[in-house]
């Protein structure tokens, strides 16, 4: 039982990093979208497993892919080191914030980061100069120029670094300590768990990773919007993945991207418009019904089902 | 305990009248505009009040429930050539009814829920609210004209619009109708006491359940007033209201629940200072920041003021 595991694993992984050569361009753009939604949902589940909600995703989404671009475009660096700017922008941001903002609980936290994405997007409107304004900006060298089977490795990159985050922050002490927080942060005080630590560190890492993402999309099509880069799409969207597939876990974030992302290339086909209202539904869904998320309701039936055969 | 709120509401009253002579002796049109347009915020802001302080569900589609009371009152406004100040009236009712049902089908389920899983609820009731309405009537704009909204009077040299002192009657009236629900109705009564303590209200045999449903009918229906008197002064768009959503927890938060009162004065106040940014050239797109910066303020220092405790 225990070698059927990596081997499945490996087998995802090698069929994964093969999919350019086994398939034609428009899966790989769908791939590519996917992976960017997937690695915004780790994320996002990975700053809930706090017990912190934040609305703040869409946020260093598109302040990560202002800061990429207009680094590529003013500073003239190539696309590579825009990303990692990107990142460093939203983590060096995050920090600065993260040391104010998480010092808010529950409901307070939550509608803070709200409130922060919106103004990021109020600020880069209105600094005509650097981003452009209401008109966006463009920059003409674009990650990989275009090769989207390089763009697909790329982001596969990403995505697999966040999965191992996840997990490293899954297994090892940091785990406990978030856990602890979640569960009841007197608690985890009185035992000498720096709450404020561990949630700023959280905090940074996943903005990180959100600029990081954020740039990385930016560049690959080499232009920014306002209102396109801070789009609410790069919330609700992840925030339904992670739903979906099942909260606190990284599987769970994988999993709902991976049904999510197909099934809404499907549903743009058919409804080109108000798609948007099926993830609605689903979050809606999710949360009364099926609070485990779609992973965790199989294991809980398999789970139901082993226990009765075992008490047989 | 009477006395210390008494004083503070009075306190919170005094600095906005200073606030506000300071300004109009400033800028006049700045003070006017601002107290119009905070009275319209603070319109907004009460249902939500309401819902955060009784039922404790923080309502993240009451903007978009505002949009779609809008496109009610276009639609009474386009079919039956209805006045929207009249459409009010099956507008309140017709939202009321929404509210109750939203409540039934979806709320009553999370109430013990964490607070995590009502703000994605909610959230996702704002996405389908907002998406539904971008399906059924697209993102074109639409208005109705009233002959009576442009109107405009002159005042000691300065002209402005007479149509937007409405917004002001109507912030009072609302405040003072729900004062007089909570302090002299039965079930007025029966809300305040779930307001300050659900489970000792539920102890003397008050039902809690309808208090909820009722208060979250109310304040949907509410916003049909503020959808009403919207209509003539704006443009209908599926998310016209979403900006309201921030906007009004903003006021919340400034005011601290359960203060009404506060939410009209803090209304005014983010108001005519909005107004007073705009009125800047060239920093009128900064406006917007206001309400934000003033939000992530009052939170900060509450926290702070918290934690030193």
């Amino acid at each position: 039982m225990k070698i059927i595991k990596p081997i499945l694993l490996l087998i995802v992984l090698a069929a994964a990093v093969m999919l350019p050569l086994l398939t034609e361009a428009y899966f790989i753009s769908v791939a590519i979208t996917i992976l960017t939604f997937m690695t915004l949902a780790l994320s996002w589940d990975m700053m809930l497993r706090t017990g912190q909600l934040s609305f703040g995703t869409a946020g260093f989404f598109g302040l990560g892919g202002y800061a990429g671009i207009i680094a590529a475009a003013d500073l003239g660096v190539d696309p590579i080191t825009g990303i990692i700017i990107g990142g460093l922008v939203a983590g060096v941001v995050s920090l600065v914030l993260g040391m104010a903002i998480l010092r808010l609980r529950g409901l307070y936290f939550a509608i803070t980061t709200m409130a922060l994405a919106s103004v990021f997007m109020v600020i880069i409107r209105n600094l005509h100069k650097i981003s452009g304004g209401p008109s966006g900006k463009v920059v003409l060298s674009t990650l990989f120029n275009y090769d989207s089977n390089k763009v697909y490795w790329f982001m596969l990159g990403v995505a697999l670094i966040t999965i191992v985050i996840s997990e490293v922050f899954q297994r090892t002490r940091i785990h406990f300590a978030i856990d602890s927080i979640r569960a009841d942060e007197t608690v985890a005080k009185s035992h000498g768990v720096n709450i404020y630590k561990y949630l700023i560190f959280v905090f940074v890492v996943t903005s990180v990773i959100q600029g990081v993402v954020g740039a990385t999309y930016a560049l690959q099509y080499g232009f920014v919007f306002p209102e396109s880069s801070f789009s609410a799409h790069y919330l609700l969207l992840p925030i339904a993945m992670a739903l979906v597939g099942g909260i606190y876990s990284t599987i769970g974030s994988v999993i709902g991207a991976i049904i999510l992302g197909l099934s809404s290339e499907y549903l743009k086909l058919i409804m080109p418009y108000g798609h948007l209202i099926i993830y609605g539904v689903i979050i809606v869904v999710v949360v009364l019904f099926l609070p485990n998320g779609v992973y965790g309701a199989i294991k809980d039936v398999l789970g139901f089902r082993k226990r009765r055969l075992e008490e047989r | 305990m009477e006395k210390i709120s008494f004083l503070r509401k009075h306190r919170g009253i005094l600095i906005l009248v200073a606030i506000l002579v300071v300004v109009a002796i400033w800028r006049p049109l700045a003070a006017i505009y601002g107290v119009q347009r905070g009275s319209l915020y603070a319109l907004i802001g009460l249902p939500l009040a309401l819902t955060l302080g009784v039922v404790g569900i923080m309502n993240l589609a009451h903007g978009d429930l505002l949009s779609l009371g809008t496109y009610i009152v276009y639609l009474f406004a386009v079919n039956t050539g209805m006045d929207p100040l009249v459409s009010i009236i099956p507008v309140f009712f017709l939202l009321f009814i929404l509210g109750v049902v939203i409540y039934k089908l979806t709320v009553t389920r999370v109430l013990k829920a964490g607070h995590l899983n009502q703000l994605l609820l909610t959230f996702g009731i704002s996405m389908i609210v907002l998406e539904l309405m971008k399906v059924i009537w697209t993102t074109r704009p639409r208005s109705v004209y009233v002959d009576y909204s442009s109107s405009s009077t002159t005042i000691a040299g300065v002209r402005f619009g007479t149509y937007e002192l409405l917004y002001v009657v109507l912030a009072f009236a609302v405040l003072i109708a729900l004062q007089l629900f909570l302090k002299k109705t039965r079930l007025g009564q029966a809300t305040f006491a779930v307001g300050q303590n659900p489970r000792g209200a539920k102890i003397v045999g008050i039902n809690t359940d309808f208090v909820y449903l009722f208060v979250f009918g109310l304040s949907v229906a509410i916003l049909g007033i503020a959808a009403g008197v919207m209509v003539p002064r704006f443009a209908i768009f599926p998310s016209v209201g979403a900006a309201f959503t921030m906007k009004s927890f903003s006021l919340v938060a400034m005011a601290g629940l359960g203060n009404l009162t506060g939410i009209l004065i803090s209304g005014i106040v983010l108001g005519v200072g909005e107004a007073i940014v705009q009125s800047i050239p060239g920093y009128a797109g900064w406006s917007d920041i206001v309400f934000f910066g003033v939000l992530i303020a009052v939170i900060m220092i509450r926290s702070l003021r918290r934690q030193s405790l």
